[in-house]
């Protein structure tokens, strides 16, 4: 294939059985997009060099919708959450991109300032000021982490835990929009006091008897009691519960859940799954989930986004990418969940590994194009960008996304060296085999 | 945090450790010397009594021969005589060259030393934590600048800076009135306590490296955790996460370097007496100055005896701090932990 057909070739997905939806470019949002980002870049800038986390990310999060985000260890998906909600630690830093955030009153409060981007209702956090930012935490976004066991302070009891995310918004309603609301009207002193001297509360009446609420709310029984317990006194699944309870103590409008149930076991993770799917359904809200695991996406999504080395490689519904799969890459996700219907059917794990994100080691060619087992000539240059559109229903960042795989055109095995080694099955099922369990 | 666990802890420590009864006992005499001073001195530890001056210590009474130069018929001569030095009961740990009895000058100085311990100690923990914290949580910049100023001031051996920043305020010191005393218990005692200001901010001053180091360390590696970054991600800002999430899991061996620490400016500020620095003359570093040139005549307990409150004090305090840590710090005694 020369090099003119294949830039028309992105062009031209939309004809060619993978669809896109051209009425939203990518750059504006669409109006019943919560949140809309657009080229998301997050590096950190580490002794090693530029590790390219997030890689030019753009996706739509729909109004009531739960949006799942795959892909293996290492691909950038845990970064992207943290990047939405500006929480990435330093060496890490956001280098580009857009988080558009509808909020009507926000656009209102920002239209005119020269410094925010203001499209309808949508504000473009990236350009709001980090007091505001950190104002949107607890009532627009709320994050789940994956491990309870550590997301709760152990020397502070769970129900306080919880009533102190009610606090701070209570706090913050008091006194909107302001760099210090949160400590302001309450005191340093009486903070201090309080850290320090036991048997003082920080949280007050109101706020106590919002966490026993939420605790209920959750499936946790008597809970009353059980808000005076500390974390230690939790089981696992109990204290991802209190972690939903303590997340929803905002309202927020965005749920992002960062592996929520891989710390748990199979069954309890049912359970927390049935929860979320029933808190957005109750609630009405968005959730972004990150997981690994494709049975948890099948379950649970309405859309899917497939990561990989920082980049978004394919994205659509749940049903277009799982029945029309475009991407080897996720076509060997979906070749590493074992059939229950066939025990006898060898897994096809992917070959390799996650490839180094290092900035002066990444090639300019498919970041996949080594371990892909369909890599041909085409690969060896970028590849198309057009097929990912945010907006489009379905698309892929990949040359196979409009045009059918000839086993002709394939590279020699032995092409990529080191990598072809590791083409074989055996070393391939230590690193992809686990991810898909 | 003073949890339950805590406390279990601090008692079964207690139970197994000798030590730790013996720093408790140290320490609580001290404190109570210095909180019931009037009515432990037997005498007002400023009163001159030239006629009975450097008598020993009861149980040391002894003859002794003195050598002194005299004139006899024009020339000088040098005479050796028989004194006989007796103690008298009414002053059990004898008298200084001034005839002041040297029991009431230790009671009373075991108020200075404390007092300025403990709020030279305070002093530097209300610089050196907020310093530390704020610098550990932070990091970058923030914490660049702040600990190469800790470094610069380690560098310097504490004593003279303590001595130039003095050399620079000059020694001020306030009159503290005596309550005991004004409410008529004791009437023959100091009617006030002399507090040397001066050295009390000097010595946090000199010291605040030590908590903002501890502090420093402790921020660092509880901001890392996830239950920060949970309380991060639901909103609350960095005061409160602080305040909430990282001072009071940092508290521990904040408190067990505070006890350590009362201990070191304890000889700090005795060091500083010694010199001449404080602003007080009722401390044991200025009696033990005072002794030194006795030490030579024969006159040993002068010196001596505020030397040994010092050291008992200094153990008392260390014995407890270790007890704390021990406690405290299931980490280092692998038995302690209650994991």
């Amino acid at each position: 294939m020369s090099d003119a057909e294949r830039t028309v070739a992105g062009e031209s997905a939309a004809s060619d059985g993978v669809p896109v939806d051209d009425a939203a470019p990518s750059g504006t949002p669409a109006v019943d997009d919560v949140l809309s980002v657009r080229d998301l870049s997050t590096r950190f800038f580490t002794e090693e060099g530029q590790i390219n986390a997030v890689e030019s990310v753009s996706f739509d999060l729909r109004e009531d919708e739960i949006l799942g985000v795959v892909g293996e260890s290492g691909s950038g998906k845990s970064v992207t959450a943290l990047s939405l909600v500006d929480l990435v630690e330093t060496p890490g830093r956001i280098t580009a991109g857009e988080v558009w955030y509808r909020d009507a009153d926000l656009a209102e409060e920002f239209r005119g300032d020269d410094a925010v981007r203001v499209d309808g209702d949508h504000v473009d956090l990236r350009t709001v000021p980090p007091s505001v930012r950190r104002s949107l935490r607890g009532p627009s976004f709320s994050v789940i982490f994956q491990d309870p066991m550590s997301s709760f302070n152990p020397s502070i009891t769970v129900g306080e835990q919880i009533a102190e995310a009610v606090e701070v918004q209570r706090r913050a309603r008091a006194n909107p929009r302001s760099t210090r609301s949160r400590t302001q009207g309450y005191g340093l002193g009486k903070l201090l006091l309080d850290g320090i001297v036991p048997g003082r509360d920080y949280t007050s009446e109101e706020s106590m008897e919002r966490a026993v609420e939420l605790l209920g709310q959750v499936g946790i029984p008597d809970p009353e009691e059980r808000v005076d317990e500390y974390p230690g006194q939790f089981s696992g699944g109990m204290l991802q519960r209190a972690m939903i309870a303590q997340a929803l103590a905002g309202e927020p409008d965005v749920l992002i859940a960062d592996e929520p149930t891989t710390a748990l076991d199979v069954t309890i993770q049912a359970q927390i799954l049935n929860l979320l799917k029933e808190i957005q359904a109750d609630r009405g809200m968005s959730i972004v989930l990150i997981t690994h695991d494709l049975g948890v996406i099948a379950e649970m999504c309405d859309r899917v986004c497939v990561m990989y080395a920082g980049e978004i490689v394919e994205r659509g519904t749940l049903d277009s990418v799982f029945e029309d799969t475009v991407h080897p890459y996720t076509q060997g996700l979906l070749g590493s969940i074992p059939d229950v219907d066939d025990p006898r059917a060898r897994l096809e794990p992917i070959a390799g590994n996650v490839p180094s994100l290092v900035d002066a080691e990444m090639d300019d060619r498919c970041y996949f194009a080594d371990r892909c087992p369909k890599a041909m000539e085409a690969c060896l240059d970028k590849p198309p960008e057009a097929t990912v559109d945010a907006a489009a229903d379905h698309g892929a960042k990949c040359v196979l996304a409009d045009r059918e795989y000839d086993p002709a055109d394939a590279l020699p095995d032995d092409y990529f060296g080191e990598a072809g080694e590791a083409a074989d099955p055996d070393d391939g099922a230590a690193t992809d085999g686990g991810e898909g369990e | 945090m003073v949890s339950s666990r805590v406390i279990r802890n601090l008692k079964k420590e207690f139970r197994q450790s000798g030590l730790a009864k013996l720093g408790l006992a140290l320490v609580v005499l001290i404190l109570l010397t210095a909180v019931f001073a009037p009515f432990i001195a037997p005498h007002n530890p400023t009163d001159q009594q030239l006629d009975q001056s450097e008598l020993p210590p009861i149980g040391f009474s002894e003859t002794s021969e003195r050598t002194s130069s005299q004139m006899v018929d024009g020339e000088i001569q040098t005479v050796t005589e028989e004194v006989e030095v007796t103690a008298d009961p009414d002053h059990v740990f004898g008298t200084d060259g001034l005839g002041r009895d040297m029991f009431s000058r230790v009671v009373y100085g075991a108020r200075t030393s404390l007092v300025v311990g403990v709020l030279g100690t305070v002093l530097a923990a209300s610089i050196g934590v907020p310093v530390g914290l704020l610098a550990g949580y932070h990091r970058g910049r923030v914490d660049d600048a702040l600990m190469r100023i800790a470094d610069v001031s380690l560098a310097f051996p504490s004593l003279v800076l303590a001595v130039a920043l003095i050399g620079l305020w000059g020694r001020a010191a306030v009159n503290v009135p005596d309550p005991f005393v004004v409410a008529g218990l004791a009437p023959e005692m100091p009617e006030s306590f002399v507090l040397p200001i001066t050295v009390v901010i000097v010595v946090g001053l000199v010291n605040w490296v030590w908590f903002a180091r501890v502090a420093r360390g402790e921020a660092l590696s509880l901001r890392g955790q996830e239950y920060v970054k949970a309380s991060r991600a639901l909103g609350a800002d960095d005061n409160t996460i602080i305040l909430r999430h990282v001072l009071p899991n940092a508290i521990t061996p904040i408190i067990v370097l505070g006890t350590v620490q009362v201990a070191a400016i304890i000889l700090l500020e005795s060091s500083l007496s010694f010199l001449g620095f404080s602003g007080t003359t009722l401390s044991w570093g200025f009696d033990i100055a005072q002794g030194r040139d006795y030490v030579s005549s024969g006159q040993w307990w002068i010196a001596s005896i505020p030397g040994l409150a010092i050291m008992l004090s200094v153990i008392g305090i260390n014995l407890l701090g270790d007890w704390l840590r021990d406690a405290l710090d299931p980490g280092i005694e692998g038995e302690g932990g209650a994991a």
